[in-house]
């Protein structure tokens, strides 16, 4: 049993992400472009276990649907793998059809959250217009002298090691602060059971071992979404802990089963409040009506600013290196 | 239903990989590149934050990155296109004469490539007789 918990820890806790951190880092260290050729198996032997790994231990599924969640992993997983190979890539031209990819399964990701009109946006203004200028300046300077500026990486180690703590570090804070729902409704099931007992041993009974089921009460402190429903959380605890704990035959079972009661109440609050609520189903003419009414002045700063790049885009191209310089 | 932090997951999976793709790579248009990868991550985020509290805003900030966006590509390849025609490559690290002052410069630990060796011209071996000199145009007919 001890080294069921002890596993259990090992995938539950915090951790859980540094192998598959770990494992990303060297794979992206040997695969970055360096002059005396980069291990592409040895990188591609540790990345396709990292990103395995990092889905399994990273992700969360609180009763998704198949197909959701099918597409989801599958566009997710294109987009990392495409950047990863997009960074590594020595050939810039790749890289760049790379990065193609990576858009287009970020716009997956994009009509997965009901954004229809900014998945088209975004295929039609990056793939469509960005990557094929920077395929045609790519191609225009095409360097006249000998360089191997494109097989080589300024300190790849330095710099994975950084954008990896950087990772780690917002993994583990979403991890704190979005715990998964789970454990919450079961204890809230839980606490439902123990008040339609009649006696004190059937509620305590139902509750299981009492401080274990403080402590978890408040563990759960952190599902609040605002605070407001955590004060309420912390009353109701709160209100409810001596009651607990005096002896059996001393106990109001009438003021017990109120107390949880209220402390189902405020669950279900919680849980409310959390629920996801419906967008506007018109999702192009809703988002028009934002942004002319809401966002007029923010319209208009952001055609000024396209004009302007386009301006100052031409006068800074336009002018010939000889003239400049005087 | 996915979870709101499956999401911010991979927007910060791409973030990440963008920023070492940045501070990498010595190609001007890749690093770049790498800024939009960045633009993306952070994009997921807005959209997946607009989702989960039920209102469009965060998809009218994605709009306007997507504009900001725009701008910044395309001031981005009038400058590649200035410093390639002065500098003849896209390789960012000959511009370190515009550091700060008082930094050290940046020297590689890899010795600079050797230029491909460039097969020498075939001399041929003289013919015939060399033409007598002379001002005057002879006939040997």
């Amino acid at each position: 049993m001890a080294v069921f918990s002890d596993t259990s820890t090992l995938i539950a806790g915090p951790w859980r992400f540094v192998p598959p951190l770990v494992l990303a880092a060297a794979s992206v260290y040997l695969l970055l472009p360096r002059p005396r050729g980069r291990s592409v198996l040895w990188g591609a032997v540790c990345g396709i276990p990292a990103i395995a790994l990092g889905g399994f231990v990273c992700f969360r599924s609180d009763g998704a649907v198949f197909p959701e969640t099918f597409l989801f992993y599958s566009f997710s997983t294109l987009a990392v793998t495409g950047g990863a190979v997009m960074i590594t890539q020595p050939n810039p031209a790749r890289a760049a059809i790379c990065f193609a990819l990576v858009v287009m399964n970020v716009c997956g990701l994009f009509l997965l959250q009901a954004a229809p009109f900014l998945m088209a946006a975004v295929i039609i203004i990056y793939a469509g217009a960005i990557i094929v200028t920077f395929l045609f300046v790519l191609m225009l300077a095409q360097p006249t002298g000998f360089s191997d500026a494109d097989d080589r990486s300024r300190e790849p180690f330095l710099a994975a090691f950084a954008g990896f703590t950087l990772l780690t570090a917002v993994l583990l804070l979403l991890d704190h602060s979005y715990p998964p729902v789970k454990p919450f409704v079961e204890l809230l099931n839980r606490v439902d059971v123990a008040r339609s007992q009649d006696s004190v041993a059937g509620i305590r009974n139902a509750l299981g071992d009492g401080q274990a089921f403080l402590n978890d009460l408040g563990r759960e402190f952190r599902q609040a979404p605002n605070q407001k429903l955590g004060k309420d959380w912390k009353d109701a605890i709160e209100d409810l802990e001596p009651e607990l704990q005096k002896k059996d035959d001393r106990v109001d079972v009438a003021a017990l089963k109120g107390h949880l009661a209220t402390l189902v109440a405020v669950g279900r609050d919680i849980q409310k409040a959390k629920e996801v609520k419906p967008l506007p189903a018109e999702n192009v003419a809703a988002l028009g009506r934002l942004l002319y009414s809401d966002y007029i002045l923010a319209v208009e700063l952001g055609g000024a600013l396209l004009l302007v790049a386009t301006i100052g885009a031409i006068a800074i191209a336009g002018r010939k290196p000889g003239r400049a310089a005087t | 239903m996915i979870p709101l932090s499956n999401y911010l997951i991979v927007g910060a999976a791409l973030f990440v990989l963008g920023m070492i793709g940045f501070l990498t790579r010595r190609n001007l248009i890749l690093m770049f590149l790498c800024a939009e990868m960045m633009l993306q991550g952070v994009t997921i985020n807005l959209v997946a934050f607009a989702r989960a509290h039920g209102n469009l805003h965060g998809q009218v900030f994605t709009l306007f990155i997507i504009t900001v966006a725009a701008c910044e590509a395309a001031l981005a390849l009038a400058l590649i296109l200035m410093l390639y025609r002065r500098g003849h490559t896209l390789d960012v690290s000959i511009w370190q004469t515009l550091r700060e002052p008082g930094q050290e410069e940046t020297v590689d630990l890899d010795a600079p490539p050797q230029p491909p060796r460039e097969e020498p011209l075939p001399h041929l071996t003289p013919a015939g007789t060399a033409p007598p000199a002379g001002d005057r145009e002879e006939s040997y007919v």
